[in-house]
């Protein structure tokens, strides 16, 4: 058996397929994905930040205050109209002739003398994913609303020590019971568990197709079964190989989001994610490590399986495309709001897994649910690898 | 010794899979399987090289790959130096040095490394294997091209690697399928100096061929193969009484002319 083994790791290292999908995309995947997300971030951000907004604004003498702040406003500048109309001004949006148009009711200042409330319209094109003008005006007008409140309290006779309890009689502070490392581990934790399932479903996918229906369509394959070896030391030797690989793309994936998340912290100085990132012991790594072991034999074993059914390269992989979204599939079970692992959750495959990094993450996980995890995944894996020396056996299957 | 009586192996045919009218004309086609090898016997002795003769799709590689026990026989019975494969097939392998047609060689390996893989397999030591590939790549000429990787290997290299992979491990008897397809003359030569040479320490050699030059040159038995039944067994001056002249050619003609449609033989 570990003839086998490292016979067929000496040639997956020298393979440059193996490689790049077990060494180099799990190193480079983080920093790209980072990088790209990042630069396209910060350029939509900083040129939606720095766009200056032409605008209109209908009967500004009903109000010149704010007028006259949104004149002076770095991010917009006005143009001249003598459009009044919600069609016309609609229209001219949309020749853009400007990007937006204020509407103050022509009755305004009355209104507000008698201290009535009047509405205003802001007419412009929504499609921008970045609103930062609605939050412009929405500011603007905060302060404007302000400032006539606590005109009008003054002129009805409110002692103006008393007016900040009027306007706001009540304010909400949150005090949050959850930790840093709770709240990082919520919304990454399931995203984590999905990259690093499906890694190890990519590492072990190529060395499995390579190790079955490959040594079939080179003819080596025959040639190993004439040896005085029996077949299922043949078969475990082929999986713990397949079984390395798959975990070696998920270790390397861990090491690199652990380094480049920290070089990302440092330059971003992102604090709160270094220190609830250090929360997390190793003891909890280990105990993910622990449970994508198993999850990684289950791929392994059900790979090699297809791969050695088939009987060329082509064929392995056309049936294995499918797999990846039966994979995917219980992943996004446990992205879904409001999963929790509980005695059910931890005996769905894949979907157990992903719960319970999330919850190692969070640093809330039940021990005796991940024992349950464990014993469950290991058991089917067991099945899996049972099935695949079974199948090895098979003359209908070898040589088809 | 290797004596084989009586073999027999057929594989299932698909569901799905219709016959075509050829299929529908060969006796081996049944409507659920193909009988590849119907009735085989023969035997070959210390000393003696066995030319396997045959058709394309005759069932030559069915029955060396159930002598080398990669594939179990339905019937019949195969023993190897008193081994029954069936019953001890990881016994029987350590007596059989086998090579396929395809070299069934790792590219990604040096012509060492293939070799040295498949000593360890056969339980060798580190010591032994050393000593005994370097006899090989001596005996083969091999000694230029030894930490090649083999996929930038040419033919000849390949088929030399090969033949070392299969007799590291010093067997007592030698099966080759198709040992001389596709090389150049010098390789042939090489190829068949080197089964001159089993010979002469006695081990048995059973070979698969479509050159009869080589049967004439080296062979002491001939079997013929076709459609799945052993037509001719015998030895080389019986083959070759088979026609006036004594033309290998024309004898490999009149056995496939003789054959039978239906039964066995």
């Amino acid at each position: 058996m570990w003839q086998v083994y490292f016979k067929e790791l000496t040639e997956l290292l020298r393979d440059k397929k193996t490689l790049i999908f077990v060494i180099l995309l799990p190193i480079l995947i983080f920093p790209v994905l980072f990088g790209i997300v990042g630069l396209v971030m910060a350029t939509t951000t900083s040129k939606a930040m720095e766009e200056q907004h032409r605008y209109v604004i209908v009967n500004e003498q009903q109000a010149p205050e704010f007028a006259e702040a949104l004149f002076y406003h770095k991010n917009f500048k006005k143009v001249e109209t003598t459009l009044s109309t919600e069609q016309e001004l609609i229209a001219a949006i949309r020749n853009e002739e400007f990007d937006v148009a204020l509407v103050i009711p022509a009755d305004f200042a009355n209104r507000k003398a008698a201290v009535k409330q009047t509405e205003w319209q802001l007419i412009y094109n929504r499609s921008s994913q970045l609103d930062f003008m609605y939050n412009y005006f929405d500011e603007m007008l905060k302060t404007y609303t302000e400032e006539l409140q606590r005109g009008t309290l003054s002129q009805l006779g409110v002692d103006p020590t008393n007016l900040t309890a009027i306007l706001k009689p009540v304010e909400l502070t949150r005090v949050n019971t959850a930790e840093q490392r709770e709240n990082i581990g919520e919304s990454m934790g399931a995203i984590l568990a999905y990259a690093l399932v499906l890694l190890c479903l990519s590492g072990a996918m190529y060395p499995a197709v390579d190790m079955g229906a490959g040594e079939k369509e080179r003819g080596t394959l025959e040639t190993l079964l004439i040896c005085p070896v029996s077949r299922t030391a043949i078969v475990l030797g082929k999986f713990l190989t397949v079984l390395t690989t798959a975990l070696m793309t998920a270790l390397i994936t861990v090491v690199s989001l652990g380094v480049w998340g920290g070089i990302i912290s440092a330059f971003a100085d992102l604090s709160k994610v270094s220190e609830a990132l250090a929360s997390i012991t190793i003891v909890d790594l280990m105990l993910m490590f622990s449970l994508l072991l198993p999850t990684a034999a289950i791929f392994a074993a059900l790979l090699l399986a297809i791969s050695i059914y088939a009987r060329t390269f082509k064929e392995a992989q056309n049936y294995m495309s499918p797999l990846t979204i039966l994979v995917i599939v219980p992943l996004m079970i446990a992205m879904a709001p409001g999963m929790e692992l509980d005695v059910t959750t931890a005996l769905i495959p894949l979907t157990n897994i992903a719960l319970a990094i999330k919850e190692l993450l969070k640093g809330t996980a039940d021990y005796g649910l991940l024992a349950l995890i464990f014993a469950s995944t290991t058991a089917l894996a067991a099945a899996l690898i049972a099935f695949c020396v079974h199948w090895f056996q098979q003359e209908k299957v070898l040589f088809r | 010794m290797i004596e084989i009586k009586g073999l027999a192996k057929a594989f299932a045919i698909s569901k799905g899979n219709k016959l075509s009218d050829t299929e529908k004309q060969d006796v081996r086609y049944s409507e659920k399987a193909f009988h590849s090898v119907r009735d085989v016997s023969f035997q070959c002795g210390s000393g003696e090289v066995l030319g396997l003769l045959g058709p394309n799709g005759a069932g030559k590689t069915t029955t060396l790959r159930m002598l080398s026990t990669a594939l179990k026989q339905d019937s019949g019975s195969v023993f190897i130096n008193g081994i029954d494969v069936l019953q001890k097939p990881i016994q029987a392998r350590k007596e059989i040095g086998f090579l396929s047609a395809d070299t069934g060689l790792y590219g990604k390996l040096t012509a060492f490394e293939n070799i040295a893989y498949f000593a360890r397999l056969h339980g060798m030591k580190e010591a032994a294997i050393k000593t005994r590939i370097d006899e090989l790549f001596t005996l083969l000429d091999m000694h230029n091209f030894a930490n090649r990787r083999v996929d930038t290997m040419s033919t000849g290299m390949k088929q030399k690697t090969a033949i070392a992979r299969a007799v590291v491990h010093s067997p007592k008897v030698v099966i080759l399928d198709e040992p001389t397809t596709g090389l150049d003359i010098m390789t042939v030569q090489t190829v068949l100096d080197f089964i001159k040479s089993l010979k002469t320490q006695g081990t048995p050699v059973i070979f698969s061929t479509h050159h009869l030059d080589e049967v004439g040159a080296l062979c002491d038995r001939v079997v013929v193969i076709d459609k799945g039944l052993s037509s001719f067994s015998g030895s080389l001056e019986q083959f070759k009484q088979l026609t006036p002249d004594g033309d290998l050619r024309q004898a490999f003609l009149a056995v496939i002319a003789n054959q039978p449609e239906q039964g066995a033989a």
